[in-house]
């Protein structure tokens, strides 16, 4: 199987202050890795600093997707290359309309890919598409992306843009928080539904909850900016008795 | 522009003002008149707006927007006089400022001592694109009534830089997500223009000043 992402000795730094202290990880294609740990392990930086957040400095290491060095990406890149990263906290913004938003995302990523952009009808019907999957209501074109949305609303709606947009690899940060047993039900079968033997997640999350419905093939245990333990699922099982204070 | 109007007792008025050089108007409006002005400014301008409510049940709005680069300066002044009470007035004042352009917003609102149940509302938002634009505000409230609804703020800022982070990260360009946000800031009061070819001007006319 095909090494979609490897992670290199990755060290990562914001504000002088070093989090991430040492990573290495790979991720082949139609693989689930979920990443557990304490609060402030370094979780939430890793997904930034994968992403492209400039707020975070990389002061050590290599990331490669697909063969490709990921780092030197500027954010925008990265996304049209196919990452994907579902917020922990979704941002609102006020007089952008999810249509027209969703429009320049998927259009922006198809001139990229040297495609035509999509017709207005066939926008239309892949947004229609997409909704029926998160079970999300038609009234949602012409709203504000994120603005007034319920913890729920929001999460799915990051469901969504990932069905849109179909990433290779798709990050979900902490998608779990928030959200009541139905919602998190809808979230996990769109995800589900998602996954193909060409793409792969990483689900990051605190509690073994969410990988009731999200079954990972590989558990890592982040504490201290470092992997100190790898497992398959059982692991997250075994991380809900015991807790992280061992790693602490 | 300058010119003294009388509105007369319920005859309701919008005018859209683009791009006049200087504005200086006094108007005087009667018993249940309302008056709509938009105000947008491209090029540095300077605009007087004093509006007195000389009867009951009046209505004013005040939508004005400029949006600079370059040097350019524009100094918006409103004087809001409600000198009889029952009236109602909105004021929403927006300055996006890139390069070392210069904004100023002087907000005058007078509630006289008899102007009892006045609403009057004052919103001044900015947006500085660059470290050498420059906005001065200066909100100026006198109110002698007990019995109103006032209200004014003022912010400024940048551009909400998380959004435009979310907006990478599903592939959306640095330069088309500026846009999409300014936009977003600036079409509430682009909105406000009734007449759709009006409105689809000034559109046109944000569209290529973003270029």
């Amino acid at each position: 199987m095909m090494n979609l992402l490897e992670i290199y000795d990755l060290h990562a730094s914001i504000a002088g202050k070093e989090i991430l202290k040492g990573i290495d990880l790979t991720i082949r294609a139609g693989e689930v890795h979920a990443i557990m740990g304490p609060n402030g392990a370094g979780k939430s930086t890793l997904s930034a600093v994968l992403t492209g957040n400039e707020q975070y400095e990389v002061t050590k290491g290599t990331v490669l997707l697909n063969g490709k060095d990921l780092l030197s990406m500027p954010a925008e890149v990265r996304a049209r290359e196919g990452v994907f990263l579902s917020f922990q906290y979704p941002v609102e913004i006020p007089g952008v309309s999810m249509v027209n938003f969703m429009r320049t995302a998927v259009n922006e990523k198809r001139q990229y890919e040297g495609k035509e952009p999509l017709s207005a009808t066939a926008f239309l019907k892949l947004m229609r598409e997409k909704r029926a999957l998160l079970e999300m209501a038609d009234k949602l074109n012409n709203r504000s992306v994120n603005e007034g949305f319920s913890g729920g609303e929001k999460k799915k709606n990051e469901i969504f843009q990932m069905a849109m947009l179909e990433p290779c690899l798709s990050i979900l940060d902490e998608t779990d928080s928030g959200l009541d047993i139905d919602a998190l039900r809808i979230v996990a079968d769109g995800v589900n539904r998602l996954k193909t033997p060409q793409n792969a997640s990483i689900v990051i999350t605190h509690y073994q909850r969410l990988l009731d419905y999200i079954v990972p093939d590989y558990v890592h245990v982040l504490a201290d900016g470092r992997i100190v333990k790898t497992g398959t699922k059982e692991l997250a099982l075994e991380l809900e008795e015991t807790g992280y204070v061992q790693f602490e | 522009m300058t010119a003294e109007k009388h509105i007369a007792a319920g005859q309701v008025e919008e005018w859209v003002l683009v791009d006049e050089q200087d504005v200086d108007l006094y108007v005087r409006q009667a018993a249940n008149s309302v008056l709509r002005i938009v105000l947008v400014n491209f090029h540095s301008a300077t605009n007087v707006l004093h509006i007195d409510h000389t009867a009951s049940n009046c209505r004013t709005e005040v939508y004005a927007l400029a949006f600079l680069k370059g040097k350019e300066h524009v100094e918006t002044k409103t004087c809001m006089h409600h000198d009889v009470g029952e009236g109602v007035s909105e004021q929403v004042v927006k300055f996006v400022l890139d390069d070392e352009a210069k904004g100023a917003f002087v907000g005058e609102l007078k509630i006289k001592k008899d102007a009892q149940r006045v609403e009057a509302q004052q919103t001044n938002r900015n947006i500085l694109l660059s470290r050498t634009a420059t906005m001065r505000t200066q909100p100026q409230l006198e109110i002698y009534a007990d019995d109103v609804k006032a209200s004014h703020g003022a912010t400024t800022g940048q551009l909400d830089e998380s959004a435009l982070f979310y907006m990478r990260q599903r592939g959306i360009s640095p330069e088309s997500g500026r846009r999409m946000l300014l936009h977003a800031f600036m079409s509430d009061i682009v909105e406000k223009v009734s007449d759709e070819h009006q409105r689809q001007v000034l559109v046109d006319a944000i569209d290529g000043v973003l270029e």
